[in-house]
């Protein structure tokens, strides 16, 4: 028979590396018609990051991410990055950008302040427009600014910066300090199906709530959620690396270390809460590694929910969970589940 | 009729002569692509303000086409394939290693033991890593040797030539065993605890004296790989100017160069590491493998050398997730407020340190959960065992606890006889919470995040 439950995994996840430096620099180069070339040191992974990236630079400007093309990852020509880790990149290089894209923006200022006759502090670009800050009339095109600062003024627009995360250096003796710069905090909730013959699993529908900060790219965010599930469903339910009593693996292949394909994916929605942190760029933080943390909680609680077996041992194999609802029905009081070898 | 057997054995043949190609990884030239004339950009990419658009990728086009450069799909004139020989033993001392049978054979222009590699350690935390094993092997896919040929096939069989002399040594794979006194130490130290984690908030002890219930349960994990779609694949080209540029799957090659310049003993201006796009990385290409031993074949072949991963170079070979053995005893009040938490963590690091020591600091920072907890005492130890080193993998020790500490929350929900949504909302973190470590907490959303998963859930209304 098959029994259905639900559970919940609540969890909170820091951004950057612990108390240890890991500092992002960049550099920004507007080009003579207004569009922009953004440097950065660290390396796309597939997540997107660098469309972020892009995106964080071309708010800072006032452009369009389309107007942004990012060069990354290339020690001869890009600045010094700590890299795809940590899930500091948004954060991170994100603040180092914003920062880098101002300096470059300050010389459109410089250069657009006299020819809009106000001070440079009294403008803002927003929508390829540098303007003046509640007379919004009163403009020129970034084209214009941007040729004019280059050709005319011969001053190219360009910015460079770093960030580095601030922290406090922990107590060797209590831990007390201040390792991370700030935290995302995220629930998902699950909803399974076990098979009391086989002990089987099947997830059938899960919801997730990530906090991120502001979302700079909500469809990344939410690509980065969903995958992050597919991996915490591994985790919860198949995924193991298994030894032989010489130390070596038996199943270095992708036939018998069992990983979720689409077919195991269950029906997920996904929701962004709403949060601003000041710290980060445009009140970004990040969302890379949390959204695999607490998919494995919530199953094992529904497996608790659905059949009262506690599963104490991942992953939560069909073998696993047979034996401790036989357990729970021979004895009455489960007994501890041995790790597996 | 004559005609088609002839143009059947052709096709025959054309296909025979593919699949050999492919066996070589010889240069496969690509099917045309017409690209389209005019260039769609979705409108989420050209409105203002950038922040908050839907914005497609720029790499979705070139992956969607199929002509996205991995470094599989990269090949340079005269390049050769390496190939690196593993243990196959879990603890053994190196008597000897003999490669002239192996240099004789076809195709093959060099090979690479660890001595001589200029300094042949390297790590994130501790350089206690070898590049290739030179003197004692501590896990069963540690390199001992690397073979350079022109094709992957001719290093492969001249890896089979390589004499190796192994004296056995004692191997130890359970954490919980590795730590105690007498077990077998992996690096001649005192003892296999490499790192060790302590964090205390509070009085526990007069915290459990103060709970009306106290609850302990042992949690434990496995080990799992990335499994990135890309496994780890580098090319090296050392130039006469004694410049090495290297194409490499790495996620930081900042860092990566750094390491490159010590092992190799160059100094880094000598160095260019060029990221491509990576196939997946999630915490698994956080450090080099092989690009300094691809460097020094490509120094003694004066040819490019490129290097792939099978799958099971990178399950046997590369870093893993900790398993971790979790023991909590949490004392309660009967309202359903945390009073207390003592935490033991035992971290498996297999054979090197690798990210161990941070994902033991971040699971030692994280174990309570997002939860105010006044009293609280939490130790963490990585210990070295003869098994796959276990590094950096997306959440950093995270999952691990996550899985301990809101398994627990939930037994103990049900004995108290509260509902587990209501029990977390009781304890959860709120703006101004002090954490663990005594950081104050803000832009905090614990309860907003709880509110929104379970709504949307339909979690009070659910039914079995």
């Amino acid at each position: 028979m098959k029994h259905r439950g639900k559970g919940i995994g609540c969890m909170w996840y820091p951004i950057g590396f612990t108390v240890l430096a890991n500092p992002s620099a960049a550099t920004v180069k507007i080009n003579e018609d207004g569009t922009a070339t953004l440097l950065t040191g660290t390396v796309e992974t597939g997540q997107g990051s660098l469309t972020v990236l892009g995106q964080i630079a071309a708010e800072a400007l006032g452009v369009s991410t389309d107007d942004v093309h990012v060069v990354s990852g290339d020690t001869d020509t890009t600045p010094m990055d700590t890299g795809a880790i940590a899930s500091r990149t948004t954060y991170v290089s994100g603040n180092a950008i914003k920062l880098a894209a101002e300096n470059a923006r300050q010389i459109l200022f410089e250069v657009a302040a006299p020819m809009l006759d106000v001070r440079p502090d009294q403008l803002e670009a927003v929508d390829r427009k540098i303007q003046v800050k509640y007379f919004p009339q009163r403009c020129l095109p970034i084209a214009d600014v941007a040729l004019q600062a280059q050709f005319v003024m011969g001053r190219p627009p360009i910015g460079s910066a770093s960030y580095n995360p601030p922290t406090v250096g922990m107590d060797p003796e209590t831990g007390q300090g201040k390792p991370f710069s700030t935290y995302v905090y995220a629930t998902q909730c699950a909803e399974i199906e076990v098979d009391d013959e086989t002990g089987e699993v099947e997830v059938i529908y899960m919801s997730a709530a990530h906090d991120c900060g502001t979302a700079i790219n909500p469809m990344l965010v939410e690509g980065q959620i969903e995958g992050g599930i597919s991996m915490g469903i591994g985790y919860a339910l198949q995924e193991e690396m298994l030894f032989d009593d010489d130390g070596k693996q038996i199943n270095p292949n992708l036939t018998n270390y069992i990983m979720p394909t689409s077919l195991d994916m269950p029906k997920i929605d996904v929701d962004i809460v709403e949060n601003f942190d000041p710290t980060g760029p445009f009140g970004a933080k990040g969302v890379g590694e949390p959204t695999a943390v607490p998919t494995a909680a919530a199953i094992c609680n529904a497996i608790h929910d659905a059949v009262g077996v506690r599963i104490t041992s991942l992953p939560a194999t069909a073998e696993k969970v047979l034996k401790a609802i036989k357990e729970l029905r021979d004895g009455g009081e489960q007994k501890a589940l041995p790790a597996a070898e | 009729m004559a005609d088609d057997v002839k143009t059947k054995e052709k096709t025959e043949s054309l296909e025979s002569l593919r699949k050999a190609d492919d066996n070589l990884r010889l240069p496969t030239v690509p099917e045309r692509t017409l690209f389209p004339k005019e260039i769609g950009i979705a409108p989420a990419r050209e409105q203002t303000p950038a922040v908050g658009q839907r914005a497609t990728r720029p790499d979705g086009r070139m992956h969607g086409l199929g002509q996205t450069k991995y470094i599989d799909d990269m090949f340079f004139p005269g390049m050769l394939h390496a190939k690196i020989k593993r243990a196959c033993i879990s603890h053994a001392k190196i008597k000897s290693i003999d490669v002239s049978e192996a240099e004789k054979m076809p195709g093959v222009m060099a090979t690479l033991i660890g001595k001589e590699i200029p300094v042949n350690s390297f790590g994130p935390s501790y350089q206690d890593q070898p590049l290739l094993a030179d003197d004692i092997v501590r896990h069963a896919g540690d390199g001992v040797a690397a073979v350079a040929a022109v094709t992957e096939q001719q290093a492969l069989d001249a890896l089979e030539k390589i004499k190796i002399v192994y004296e056995e040594l004692t191997p130890v794979y359970d954490p919980m065993e590795a730590m105690k006194d007498d077990a077998v130490k992996i690096h001649n130290g005192e003892s296999n605890v490499y790192s060790s984690k302590t964090i205390i908030k509070g009085d526990v002890e007069q915290g459990f004296k103060d709970s009306d219930f106290i609850f302990e349960k042992t949690f434990t994990t496995q080990m799992v790989e990335h499994v990135p779609m890309e496994p780890h694949a580098s090319i090296a080209e050392w130039d006469a100017n004694g410049r090495v540029t290297l194409h490499t799957s790495l996620g930081r090659i900042t860092l990566g160069r750094a390491d490159v310049s010590r092992t190799l003993d160059l100094p880094i201006n000598r160095i260019r590491m060029i990221a491509t796009v990576v196939g997946g990385n999630f915490g698994g290409k956080n450090e080099i493998t092989t690009e300094p031993i691809l460097a020094l074949l490509s120094k003694k072949t004066g040819r490019p050398v490129k290097c792939v991963f099978t799958r099971e170079d990178e399950f046997i070979s590369s870093t893993t997730r900790h398993p971790f053995v979790m023991e909590y005893k949490t004392g309660m009040s009967k309202e359903g407020k945390i009073m207390a938490r003592k935490v033991r963590l035992v971290c498996d690091g297999g054979a090197y340190c690798s990210w161990s020591e941070t994902t033991l600091g971040k699971a030692c920072i994280l174990s309570a959960g997002p939860y105010n907890i006044d009293n609280l005492h939490v130790d963490a130890y990585a210990v070295y065992t003869n098994k796959t080193m276990t590094g950096a993998m997306r959440g950093f020790g995270a999952p691990q606890v996550c899985f301990a500490y809101e398994s627990h929350m939930d037994d103990m929900a049900k004995e108290l006889g509260i509902e587990p949504l209501e029990i977390r909302f009781m304890n959860a973190f709120n703006e101004g919470s002090t954490s663990p470590t005594g950081q104050l907490l803000e832009a905090v959303v614990v309860t907003d995040s709880l509110k929104m998963a379970s709504e949307r859930f339909g979690w009070k209304e659910w039914q079995k």
